[in-house]
């Protein structure tokens, strides 16, 4: 439904995107990480046509977005990070005015809006001027608007930002039920978010790609770097020396304050070596006061920051 | 075809629920009461002439007023974003709001034909002349309009885009003067045809030169057409 093939945005010297790939199939949600000015926005302004690649290629559902993004404007919803919402109309003629642009049928519109609001929670505000919306109740038009035309691709830019708990789990749902038949791209800055409703994540830094899987797989692939955590009694003279004779630790980190410099905690850096776990506790028990030994997975927000981390800012 | 008729709604619908059009309305009417009243009650000359000059230039001062909100305040509330995702193209869009805003001037240049009743109650106007000066007022407020436009695309402060349409209006309109600054027969040809008063001169005085509303038309598809490559060349 979508796909990105070597796309490159750039303005002037200041290459924003650089060399991107992917795609986004029917029935698939993909999370879009990445920190401020990654360059994901500019991504989804291009996969949404307001603006051109300046070289690759983008194609939503089967249509060249750089000679026939009027077509494909049809079939994609896209909801800015900032809802362009126009203050002097109420609701309804917001509503109206983005169904009658994007060719729906003058005899749909009505069902098609009403379905758009119900999918909202906007009724009670139907008849509301948008000026008087409060932020959550903007940020949820911002939605409708995406919603209206039944299109076949979501591009949603931090669509739960400004809402509260209820709102954001509303959200969610209605996310999860459209990324059921359709195709959404979903940036957000909220890693649990990705995690609950996303079945795979692209991390972005600096306009590259630097990932792109399920974030289960994501913290797979991390493992190869995983950590393994122990607390030891102080005093423990030569624990680093010991930890790092132990084949499969690449690296320890050792913090000495721990209950009032009583403990000891060592963090050490594994490879993706089976029982690693029961060499290190071998090692140390018999010379040190083990308290507690585990293995650290690391969580979908260690992923990212290990990946854009690794990247010179 | 449902893209444009889509932006002349929206356009319509946000002019009267801001107090912008009923401003714009208000200080062109009771301007344009003034000078008929000033012109035709003092002098006793039961003709729209001077009136109608007044409407030109007063039509220059109001009509930014009209245009300068139609791109810039899409770029300040972020609209645009939404505008450049919709399945629409420049072209409609440009061509929207253009009609949007012409459907304004046909209310402004409707409202001044109660000037029209006094005339034909306590005089003898020529008709054909007041036809042919509302033609030309109607003529010259497109091509207005148009550049208004263009110049509400190129920036995001709506005052910066009416101070530089007034400023290019009464460049259009008072460049005929230059006229008798020159010796080249050329120059002063091209000043002559560059004049928005002189073409309008001719509506005023009862002719509908075909050169004239040419020269309009013209000027308004000029600006529509840079507008609209303006806003792909933003993509």
């Amino acid at each position: 439904m979508i796909a990105l093939e070597s796309v490159s945005k750039r303005y002037g010297t200041k290459t924003a995107v650089d060399d991107v790939s992917f795609t986004v199939e029917r029935g698939e949600i993909v999370g879009f990480l990445g920190p401020n000015g990654a360059g994901k926005t500019t991504t989804m302004r291009m996969i949404a046509g307001v603006t051109a690649a300046t070289s690759g290629r983008v194609t939503v559902v089967g249509c060249d977005m750089a000679t026939e993004n009027a077509q494909a404007a049809r079939k994609i919803g896209y909801a800015p990070e900032h809802p362009p919402l126009y203050d002097a109309l109420d609701v309804s003629a917001y509503l109206r005015f983005v169904a009658k642009a994007k060719g729906v049928p003058r005899a749909s519109i009505a069902s098609d809006v009403d379905r758009a609001v119900s999918a909202c929670h906007l009724e009670s505000v139907f008849r509301k001027e948008v000026y008087k919306l409060s932020k959550g109740y903007r940020q949820r038009l911002g939605l409708a608007q995406a919603l209206v035309g039944k299109p076949d691709v979501l591009l949603l830019d931090e669509p739960t930002a400004g809402l509260d708990p209820g709102q954001i789990q509303e959200t969610r749902e209605v996310i999860r039920s459209f990324g059921k038949e359709h195709a959404v791209l979903l940036s957000t800055h909220i890693l649990p978010e990705v995690t609950m409703i996303c079945a795979r994540v692209a991390i972005i830094d600096h306009g590259r790609l630097l990932a792109i899987d399920s974030p289960a797989g994501l913290q797979r692939a991390s493992e190869q770097t995983d950590c393994v955590a122990l607390v030891v009694a102080a005093p423990a003279a030569g624990l680093r020396d010991v930890l790092l004779s132990i084949d499969g630790v690449g690296g320890v980190h050792l913090d000495e304050t721990l209950e009032g410099g009583r403990a000891i905690r060592a963090t050490c850096q594994v490879g993706a070596r089976e029982g690693i776990e029961a060499a290190i506790a071998r090692a140390v028990a018999g010379r040190f006061e083990l308290c507690r030994l585990e293995r650290q997975h690391p969580t979908l927000e260690n992923v990212f920051l290990q990946y854009v981390q690794r990247r010179p800012s | 075809m449902s893209g444009v008729l889509a932006i002349l709604e929206k356009e319509l619908l946000t002019y009267f629920r801001s107090p912008i059009a009923y401003f714009v309305l208000a200080v062109f009417f009771v301007g344009t009461g003034y000078f008929f009243t000033y012109n035709v009650f003092l002098t006793g000359d039961a003709t729209m002439n001077e009136t109608f000059l007044n409407m030109g230039i007063l039509l220059i001062i109001v009509l930014p007023m009209v245009t300068m909100r139609l791109f810039a305040a899409e770029y300040s509330a972020r609209t645009m974003e939404l505008l450049s995702a919709l399945p629409l193209r420049p072209r409609h869009i440009v061509l929207g709001k253009y009609l949007g805003a012409a459907l304004i001037l046909l209310l402004l240049t409707a409202g001044t034909t109660i000037n029209l009743v006094p005339l034909y109650l306590f005089g003898k106007p020529e008709t054909t002349t007041i036809l042919s000066g509302y033609i030309g007022f109607f003529a010259l407020g497109m091509a207005c309009l148009a550049i208004g436009q263009l110049f509400s695309a190129l920036t995001q402060n709506q005052i910066v885009a009416a101070l530089a349409t007034i400023c290019v209006l009464l460049g259009f309109w008072f460049v005929g003067y230059l006229q008798g600054f020159q010796h080249s027969h050329e120059l002063r040809s091209l000043f002559r045809h560059l004049s928005f008063s002189l073409h309008y001169a001719n509506f005023v005085q009862g002719l509908v030169r075909t050169e004239s509303l040419a020269f309009f038309a013209a000027v308004s598809a000029i600006a529509l057409t840079i507008n609209a490559s303006y806003l792909d060349w933003r993509r």
